[in-house]
């Protein structure tokens, strides 16, 4: 799951695919509250979980926001 | 405010002759045009337009930032950013509570716009992008501009259609006459080259419909134009009052010492027939500069390539300055950049006098027989102590600058 969200997260919003590791936090890669919504729409659209920008914010590392996709997936 | 002397002492370009000061000054003086088929406008009445050519916003901005960037923002970023350097000042120490930014589009980002409409369409409302008014909305292009480059002094984007990089050059003129701020990136910017704003204009019959020969389809004050070229670019000044450059020891290119707005009140699109609105702006730009009208040598004029402007622009020309300047128009090479026409132009004519050199209009063959100012058949040498930029925007809204050198 950490790869797909690495995918997501440098090919769509182009974030550098090196700042993106399981410690780094919002601020290390940039997601502010527009782009957490833009991801959001893109765990939809191209994984199919729904996790909602308000979860997405309540995350506070990549690693976090792995685990809220983890557990999203598995209700599915 | 006539005795106020404003210095140009950065020059920042992206244009359909390329990406930065260096290539758009060539391709103008060669009168090498920028138009080609557009793949963009494949299925639209009219497929041909004036790109910039090798624009990589990725490359230029970083990926990161292209892509939370309408294409009519990252030009002005990369305009501004040639002319800060070139200006010799650094955004990192900069009092930035003392830079302002007055920058003009004609339509802020309708790329953005018509993506999201798709969207909106295709797959419903909540597909649609957050960043769909960050990145559209006009007054984008001087916030963004500030963020990127530290300025919190007076910051504001100005519509006046065509004229709009002119009359924000204007604005800015008064802000540093005033003494709102010290320092002031003066411009504009615009990326209007999409299906559906493109369609627009070829529906009212604007542009030009020379598909089979793009190179020769904008031919400024030819009897054979039939309309304009759409372009896309950017063109950014740094702007401070002579006294301020002089104290830091910059270079500059040439000083604006006249500013003049007027608004035709005639009609929605097409200009006033004898150009009695041009010709106010003229007047009270040279009025503002303490200036004699017979003294200018050398006009910049909006000459969009259209039936109806170049005429009456012609016919405001001959009456109004006796002294027989010289008349260019670069949009042969560029097409017409829209809201940033006013600003390139405004820059190609400082470099005009700095280099003492006018561009030919390019796809000039025999001149409309209504015309009868001197135009510039070839690029010229030529000493040039006064010259006008000349901008007009659908609404009727004209601005003019005066130029000087430094």
């Amino acid at each position: 799951m950490l790869e797909q969200l690495k995918e997501i997260l440098s090919n769509k919003l182009k974030v550098s695919p090196e700042a993106i590791t399981p410690e780094a936090t919002r601020d290390d890669i940039e997601l502010d509250s527009l782009a957490v919504v833009e991801l959001s729409l893109l765990l939809k659209s191209e994984l199919d979980i729904d996790v909602s920008d308000d979860d997405l914010l309540e995350a506070e590392t990549v690693a976090d926001m792995v685990a809220l996709m983890e557990t999203r997936s598995a209700k599915v | 405010m006539a005795g106020i002397d404003i210095a140009v002492t950065g020059l920042g370009l992206v244009t359909p002759g390329g990406i930065g000061v260096g290539p758009s000054w060539a391709a103008v003086c060669e009168g090498r045009s920028g138009a080609a088929f557009d793949p963009v406008l494949a299925d639209n009445p009219v497929r041909i337009s004036c790109r910039v050519p090798g624009f990589d916003p990725e490359a230029l901005l970083t990926a990161r930032r292209a892509h939370r960037l309408d294409r009519f923002v990252q030009f002005a970023l990369v305009a501004a950013r040639e002319a800060i350097t070139d200006a010799g000042l650094d955004p990192l120490t900069w009092d930035g509570a003392r830079v302002g930014v007055v920058l003009g589009c004609a339509d802020g980002g309708p790329g953005t716009v018509e993506e999201q409409h798709h969207a909106l369409r295709e797959k419903g409302a909540d597909r649609v992008s957050p960043l769909l008014l960050p990145m559209q909305l006009p007054n984008m292009l001087a916030g963004q501009t500030a963020i990127e480059f530290g300025a919190t002094g007076p910051n504001l984007v100005v519509a006046t259609a065509c004229a709009s990089g002119a009359t924000a050059i204007g604005t800015a003129r008064d802000l540093l006459a005033l003494g709102r701020c010290d320092v002031v990136l003066a411009g504009g910017s615009e990326a209007m080259i999409t299906p559906l704003v493109m369609a627009g204009f070829a529906q009212m019959g604007a542009l030009s419909r020379r598909e089979d020969d793009p190179t020769r389809a904008s031919r400024p004050f030819d009897a054979d134009r039939d309309g304009f070229v759409a372009g896309e670019g950017a063109g950014i000044l740094v702007m401070e009052r002579v006294e301020d450059a002089r104290a830091r020891g910059a270079h500059q290119h040439g000083r604006i010492i006249g500013y003049g707005a007027t608004a035709d009140a005639h009609h929605m699109t097409s200009p006033h027939p004898d150009g009695a609105g041009v010709e106010a702006a003229v007047r009270a730009a040279l009025a503002d500069a303490g200036a004699d009208p017979d003294d200018v040598q050398h006009v910049n004029a909006h000459g969009t390539s259209t039936p109806l402007n170049d005429v009456a622009e012609a016919r405001m020309i001959k009456r109004t300055l006796q002294g027989d300047p010289l008349v260019t128009s670069t949009k042969g090479v560029t097409g017409h950049l829209l809201g940033a026409a006013g600003a390139v132009e405004a820059a190609f004519t400082l470099l005009s006098i700095e280099h003492e050199l006018v561009p030919p209009i390019a796809n000039l063959v025999m001149p409309d027989a209504e015309v009868d100012v001197k135009l510039a058949y070839s690029a010229t040498s030529m000493p040039i102590d006064l010259a006008l930029s000349n901008s007009c925007g659908f609404g009727g809204q004209n601005t003019v600058l005066a130029l000087a050198p430094a």
